[in-house]
């Protein structure tokens, strides 16, 4: 499948350029920090009130302003970060660092299930429309346009809407091998998210595998293994599928990335079913935007260093393998 | 007494790729007498559509015009720079490659002009053929419009000018004049109905039609020399005929000279005056058709007509060595064994760069060889010791000499997982013919 | 004639589109757990009441008599009534519109005027500053939710330095025009300048990134075919080489991508919305689901998908009278 001049295109293109490996070392970091969240965290990402007088406190290096109530009166005080909170604490105060791990978890889960869920449905139907053609593909990319009419984060709304968020709880290794003491016992992954990502970011797949099938069908090997006997079923599997891999990878590692921007989008909304999400922590922050501005601003951050990361290693893999995708993927930001 | 129109003194085009510096073109000079018309032959890699494309000034990054000189006879052009560049202008010469960028860009398509491989490709999808050529036929109109010496400022056109037209029709570029020009051109050229046929899109012409199609937009400019880089190639057997007679009919009519870059030396034979055979980015045989065809020293000349089976007449040849092969344009000379070298600066040895497939190779090929005169015309001049002594065998190198690698590349073509070796040579000539356009 | 051929078949494939549209939306409401009653009135009322409700609705037919009824009234053009308002949902889509679409149209013309030049400076400068420039703001650009810069640009540019407001949207375009050309007066005008700046730019952002990363690549490879090195061999001016012939073609496939892209756009819009109380569709829409009023959902949604499908045709027109290789085919 991936032969050895694919595999020294894509070292050579590695090596030539510093933007790939940004994105691995970045995207490294972040996969690290989500996988060993319980062991790094120095909170429990869920305990509230570590605050003594209503106050959040903000990151190191940093001071806040806030009010306290003196005598009836309301004065303006300063308040200085804690140690014990490296980027501070949020509105209910909570360990913004200790979330901000968690929140890695919950991205990087969606983004990769969810994709995973956009590939089995797309790549099929992709393969079958752009095989058979005929009336067989026009009714089926006829569904895919009522698919693309319906913009991502508008279904994917409604389908929470209706179906509610069905958590999923994940449990936790360490926690369970006693190495991460008071850290929650299980990581919630919001289902119904998971799952609608899948469902509005099939129809990319379908096209790009559709694309490929659809040239793939007329090469002249196909023709004579279609002549010495072979079935569709085994054509499809031994030489169409195969070959559509390429862009189907690429498109794959773009969607990761435009598929942690829809979750977080949903969790902004209030759609996902979890608290621990980068986008629920920005939605959080926002009413406090005056007084604590790193509640919104810190889980930021770490979408746009992770959808960036993503993005740089797309791009490797699309210089070098040079598949054709129309335009970019689906992208719901 | 006929005059040079183009002399090229030591011109040298190398590119400069991530696999090295490539040498495309190294020291090259070349005549070309007004009026006439000029042929290099040379298999795909050996430098001819970039000498072609140097003269024109068509080389594109990562390549560039390291070393020489190109004089242009032009008494306008010349009076016209005397006064800036006084040091690139003899007589009526001009050195183009020392005037500015902006000068020689005024002279593409009034003073040069080109015909492509690949008529296919080499027109704008998205515009009309007839739009295509009124462009060209604008550019002389301005040209002819405005003295030699304001015209390279004239030929400007500003991006302001290009958003108003787009409201007000007299802004635009191509004027109305012009696309009746270029409706002439067509018929001139032979495409029927050419009023309707302007008005459609390259895609719903055929090849044929779209080379003639091309000739007309290069002669649209009314050029002093035409660079026709494989004008045929890309074209049924047929059809190449009918654009050669075409070429020639108007090679005559209007006494334009002629650069003629072909692989195939049935279109050298008909259609040519003079003739330099290229191998490894030099000349390494030139001189009339008789001197290459009856009286040619360099053994690659001979290993190229022995790649023609049928000497009788062009026509027959051509259509010979079509059916021989038609998949790879590397393959049409497949019966000289090995392949054209690596023009990688750092493979290139201080050798006839010949010798690794030449059969007569001997030691004193182990130096690269000056221009000797040949036998034939004062033309003749040929790039090999054998001009000089004869070929005796107890001077001759061993066959394995340079290894096994180089001389069992002849089995190449019967042997898609080339070695390790062979990738190397290939990959620059790619690279070369990638940015010089020999694409297939 | 070809391309009056090509706008009806696109039209009949669009009508397909849309009637799968009301069709899914349909079937989500049919599935939708719950009773719908409970929506509109309290709980607590007799039974009495919610079965007369239920008749009302027609929810007491068969299922494919509702979807029947619905489609019937779809095509006059009646969408029902808000469970939650009991207003006609037709109203409450038309009145969202023009702030919906001013913020999109907006953010359109922010992402053109600034992603064009800058995809052609890139495209044409290939490995200078200003091309890295480029590419890495289209890298952070298509990188960056849109909601979260929407807060960045709010602390920034509204809480610290209080240059533009947070949102909200105190006159309407056309209200603030109509004002312009009858009195005059064009305070109005900067008013909904002043308040839509922060929201169209952080709609118009992604956009920006997006035209800029096709554009530039999309030139790079024009400028590699070998038609423009022939047409360089013209000796035409530059100008027109890099605009008539290389950035024309560029934006031809752009074209198509940004019609599918305009899913992106209005999810952007939702978004976009909430973080700047935009009393645009968006804003209606999460209303509406949060409280599950379906007739509201349904409303907006089709609305939604008619113009994906219109907008769509309109830019395979454009598509094919640009590229006419398409009418062809």
């Amino acid at each position: 499948m991936i032969s050895d001049r694919v595999a020294s295109n894509l070292k050579a293109e590695f090596r030539r350029n510093l933007l790939p490996k940004i994105g691995l070392v970045v995207l490294t970091a972040i996969l690290l920090m989500a996988l060993f969240a319980p062991v790094l965290a120095t909170h429990n990402p869920n305990t509230t009130g570590y605050f003594d007088d209503g106050t959040s406190y903000p990151p190191m290096g940093t001071t806040a302003e806030s009010y306290e109530v003196v005598d009836g009166e309301r004065q303006s005080i300063e308040v200085e970060p804690s140690s014990e909170h490296l980027l501070g604490t949020n509105n209910v105060g909570q360990d913004v660092f200790s979330r901000l791990l968690y929140g890695a978890r919950t991205s990087l889960l969606v983004g990769t299930l969810g994709t995973g869920i956009a590939v089995i449905m797309g790549v099929p139907f992709g393969l079958i429309s752009g095989y058979f053609g005929g009336r067989i593909d026009d009714a089926m990319m006829r569904v895919a346009d009522v698919m693309l009419a319906f913009p991502s984060l508008v279904l994917a709304l409604a389908l929470v809407g209706v179906f509610g968020s069905m958590t999923v709880s994940i449990p936790d290794p360490f926690v369970a091998a006693g190495l991460a003491e008071g850290m929650p016992s299980s990581t919630p992954l919001p289902g119904t998210v998971t799952l609608v990502v899948g469902l509005v970011t099939w129809v990319w797949f379908a096209r790009v595998a559709r694309g490929e099938a659809m040239a793939i069908r007329n090469e002249e090997y196909v023709t004579a293994a279609r002549s010495l006997g072979a079935s569709d079923a085994t054509i499809l599997f031994k030489h169409v599928l195969p070959n559509s891999l390429t862009p189907v990878i690429v498109l794959a590692t773009i969607q990761v990335a435009s598929v942690i921007l829809l979750e977080s989008s949903l969790s902004f909304l209030g759609f996902s079913g979890t608290t621990l999400s980068w986008g629920y922590e920005i939605q959080q922050g926002q009413e406090y935007l005056r007084q604590n501005w790193w509640i919104s601003t810190i889980p930021g951050v770490g979408i746009v260093l992770a959808v960036i990361s993503i993005n740089l290693l797309g791009d490797w893999l699309r210089d070098s393998l040079d598949p054709n995708i129309e335009g970019e993927g689906g992208g719901a930001a | 007494m006929t005059t040079d129109i183009l002399r090229v003194d030591g011109l040298s085009t190398r590119f400069f790729t991530e696999q090295g510096q490539v040498n495309a073109v190294s020291d090259l000079d070349l005549r070309i007498e007004r009026g006439e018309v000029f042929g290099i032959v040379g298999e795909s890699g050996s430098g001819k559509s970039v000498t072609a494309r140097s003269v024109i000034d068509l080389i594109e990054s990562p390549g560039r015009i390291t070393d020489g000189e190109i004089w242009f006879n032009d008494d306008g052009l010349a009076e016209a720079v005397a006064d800036d560049h006084p040091e690139a202008v003899d007589g009526s010469f001009v050195n183009l490659l020392e005037v500015p960028e902006r000068v020689r860009r005024s002279l593409r398509g009034t003073s040069f002009s080109m015909i492509f491989q690949d008529p296919e490709s080499s027109f704008n999808p998205s515009l009309t053929v007839g739009e295509q050529i009124a462009e060209a036929v604008e550019v002389q109109r301005r040209a002819s419009a405005n003295p030699r010496s304001t015209r390279a400022k004239t030929r400007e056109y500003s991006l302001g000018s290009l958003v108003l037209s787009t409201v007000l029709p007299s802004r635009k570029y191509v004027s109305e004049a012009s696309r009746e020009r270029a409706i002439e051109l067509l018929e001139l050229v032979g495409i029927p109905d050419p009023v309707e046929r302007a008005d459609e899109y390259p895609h719903e012409y055929s090849g044929g039609m779209l080379q003639r199609a091309m000739i007309a937009q290069a002669l649209a400019g009314e050029p002093d020399v035409l660079v026709a880089d494989e004008p045929t190639t890309a074209l049924d057997v047929t059809i190449q005929a009918q654009v050669l007679d075409l070429l020639d009919d108007l090679q005559e009519e209007t006494g334009m000279t002629i650069l003629l870059i072909t692989h195939n030396l049935g279109v050298v034979a008909r259609m040519c005056d003079r003739v330099g055979v290229m191998y490894a980015g030099e000349i390494v045989e030139r001189g009339t058709l008789e001197d290459v065809f009856d009286d040619h020293v360099h053994p690659y000349t001979e290993g190229l007509l022995g790649s023609i089976p049928d000497l009788e007449g062009p026509t027959a040849r051509r259509a010979a060595d079509d059916r021989a092969e038609k998949p790879r344009g590397g393959g049409r000379l497949e019966p000289i064994p090995g392949n054209v070298p690596s023009l990688l600066d750092r493979e290139m040895g201080d050798r006839c760069y010949f010798a690794d497939r030449c059969p007569k190779a001997m030691e004193d090929c182990l130096s690269h060889p000056p221009e000797y005169d040949g036998a034939g015309s004062e033309e003749h001049e040929v790039r090999c010791v054998l001009a000089t002594r004869e070929y005796t065998e107890a001077r001759a190198l061993p066959t394995d000499y340079f290894g096994k690698a180089d001389r069992a590349a002849a089995d190449k073509h019967a042997d898609p997982d080339g070695t390790e070796t062979d990738v190397q040579p290939e990959r620059a000539e790619s690279t070369v013919e990638g940015t010089g356009g020999e694409r297939r | 004639m070809a391309f009056g051929k090509f706008l009806l078949k696109r039209s009949l494939q669009g009508i397909l589109v849309v009637w799968g549209v009301v069709t899914v939306l349909f079937g989500l409401r049919a599935i939708t757990p719950g009773d719908p009653v409970n929506l509109i009135v309290d709980p607590a009322v007799d039974l009495e009441t919610r079965e007369r409700i239920r008749q009302e609705l027609g929810l007491d037919e068969p299922i494919y008599v509702q979807y029947g009824d619905y489609l019937g009234d779809l095509l006059v053009g009646d969408l029902g009534y808000s469970y939650q308002s009991s207003r006609p949902v037709a109203t409450m889509v038309i009145e969202r519109v023009p702030a919906t679409l001013e913020l999109a149209i907006a953010a359109t013309i922010v992402a053109l005027v600034i992603a064009i030049p800058l995809g052609v400076i890139s495209g044409t400068r290939r490995n200078e500053p200003a091309d890295y420039g480029a590419t890495s703001f289209s890298l952070v650009g298509i990188s960056t939710p849109n909601f979260w810069l929407g807060i960045m640009l709010i602390l920034l540019l509204a809480v610290e330095f209080n240059i533009f407001p947070t949102g909200r949207r105190p006159v309407a375009f056309h209200d603030a025009l109509w004002t312009f050309l009858t009195t005059f007066y064009v305070g109005d005008l900067l008013t909904w300048l002043h308040h839509i700046a922060l929201p169209a730019v952080t709609l118009g952002t992604y956009f920006t990134a997006l035209i800029t990363r096709l554009t530039r690549s999309g030139m790079l490879d024009e400028y590699g075919k070998p038609y423009v090195t022939a047409t360089e061999a013209k000796g035409i001016p530059e100008t027109l080489i890099r605009y008539k012939h290389v950035l024309r073609n560029t934006m031809i496939p752009i074209i198509t991508v940004l019609g599918l892209q305009l899913g992106t756009l209005i999810g952007g819009a939702v978004v976009t919305e909430t973080v700047f109380s935009w009393p645009g569709l968006g804003l209606r829409l999460i209303t509406a689901i949060n409280n599950l009023d379906w007739p509201l959902i349904q409303g907006i949604i089709v609305f939604v998908g008619i113009s994906y499908v219109i907008i769509n045709i309109g830019v395979d027109a454009i598509y094919a009278t640009l590229n006419p290789r398409v009418l062809d085919e």
